[in-house]
């Protein structure tokens, strides 16, 4: 240790030191992450980290387990209609009706032949990404694709349609939030697998329509549409909301 | 000694929380955290330099606000230039972080040790003392 150098001198890091670190903490607390920053934050992500960003707010968890309970209920109603009907026949006529009923409302799995149509974002590299210029919008698939491609199938005579499992039922919606596309309000994210039950030559055809709904993406990208027909495929049962609060059949005046 | 800073560097975040001061939003929240690293890089530099007994205040509080300034423009340089540059900042003062602290811990440990091997050799020579015969009168 050098004795020249005085006692007084030697403590003086202290209170410098002490200064700089009360402004650091004060730096810190501004520089702190809330739920607030970190929603302006996630502006400077790129699209694709976006995504992974917002999936990571869906609770996967949560709603594997209640759409498991969901269709385990549908299951068991199906199944106590049937043990109902079985005691007579007048109950027979009208489970019949009923399951009649709950396959055009989509309630229940269907079997059948159909066509599949695939829809991924352009993998083009043109279609890049830049932050400060945005994406190119046609270069990813959209709500409106979506949309347009289902509303195609039930036009020409899909009998049920389902996008990425989700089944298309009567209050189905398809929405835009930032970067992902909802089927009855649950993320789906690229590539978007919708499947149709019908006669696929007729839905081959409505999808490879010159100047139909999937033209425009084909003129885009021609690897961003993919269309196939089956032989044979399930759809699940809409698993979605079915309570209602407003909307009751009227009565009947005998 | 050492405590102070650290109560310091306390009362200052407790400060931001307790005027409720805003979170800074978006991209200059980055910048901010980004100066915060380089200023904790700069205060442990400074205890190192303490340490040393190399401390010079004027370069400390010059070095502090330089670096902070340096690494935000840094930081926005390279949102403006598309290249994410402030990885590099966090790399080279993560590391100097780590060499500062490893230091800090070293000159702390020596002195410690020091500081036991001289009580124990003073215990050793009061018992030398203690069980010499009494010199005769």
């Amino acid at each position: 240790m050098n004795p020249f150098v005085s006692r007084i001198n030697k403590q003086s890091w202290v209170m410098p030191v002490s200064g700089m670190c009360l402004i650091l903490g004060f730096m810190i607390s501004l520089a702190r992450v809330t739920q607030t920053t970190r929603s302006s934050r996630k502006n400077f992500l790129s699209p694709d980290q976006q995504v992974r960003v917002n999936e990571a707010n869906v609770d996967i968890d949560a709603f594997q387990r209640m759409s498991n309970e969901v269709s385990k209920l549908q299951a068991d109603k199906t199944r106590l209609e049937y043990s109902l009907a079985s005691q007579g026949g007048q109950s027979k006529v009208l489970n019949d009706s009923l399951q009649e009923v709950k396959v055009f409302a989509g309630l229940t799995k269907v079997v059948g032949p159909g066509i599949v149509v695939t829809l991924r974002d352009s993998q083009k590299d043109n279609a890049g990404v830049s932050l400060n210029f945005g994406i190119p919008s046609d270069a990813i698939i959209h709500d409106v694709d979506v949309l347009k491609v289902v509303n195609e199938l039930i036009a020409s005579s899909a009998e049920a349609v389902s996008v990425n499992n989700h089944r298309v039922a009567g209050n189905t919606s398809f929405r835009c939030v930032g970067t992902t596309i909802l089927v009855n309000d649950i993320k789906i994210a690229s590539p978007v697998v919708i499947r149709a039950i019908g006669d696929s030559d007729t839905l081959l055809g409505a999808m490879n329509m010159r100047g139909g709904v999937l033209a425009e993406i084909r003129q885009t990208d021609p690897g961003m549409v993919q269309v196939e027909s089956v032989k044979s495929q399930e759809l699940p049962e809409f698993v979605g909301n079915t309570t209602r609060k407003f909307a009751k059949p009227p009565r009947v005046v005998k | 000694m050492i405590l102070i800073p650290i109560f310091a560097l306390m009362l200052g975040a407790f400060l931001g929380f307790a005027f409720h001061a805003p979170a800074i939003p978006g991209a200059y929240g980055q910048y901010l955290a980004v100066a915060c690293l380089a200023g904790f890089d700069t205060i442990c530099g400074g205890i190192r330099a303490g340490l040393e007994d190399k401390f010079r205040q004027e370069v400390f509080i010059t070095g502090f606000i330089s670096n902070v300034i340096i690494a935000s423009f840094l930081a926005w340089l390279g949102d403006q230039i598309q290249i994410d540059l402030f990885l590099a900042i966090a790399f080279v003062l993560g590391a100097r972080l780590f060499t500062n602290l490893s230091l800090i811990r070293r000159y702390g440990l020596t002195k410690w040790q020091d500081a036991r091997e001289r009580r124990r050799l003073q215990a050793q020579a009061q018992t030398v003392a203690s069980a010499q015969p009494e010199p005769n009168p």
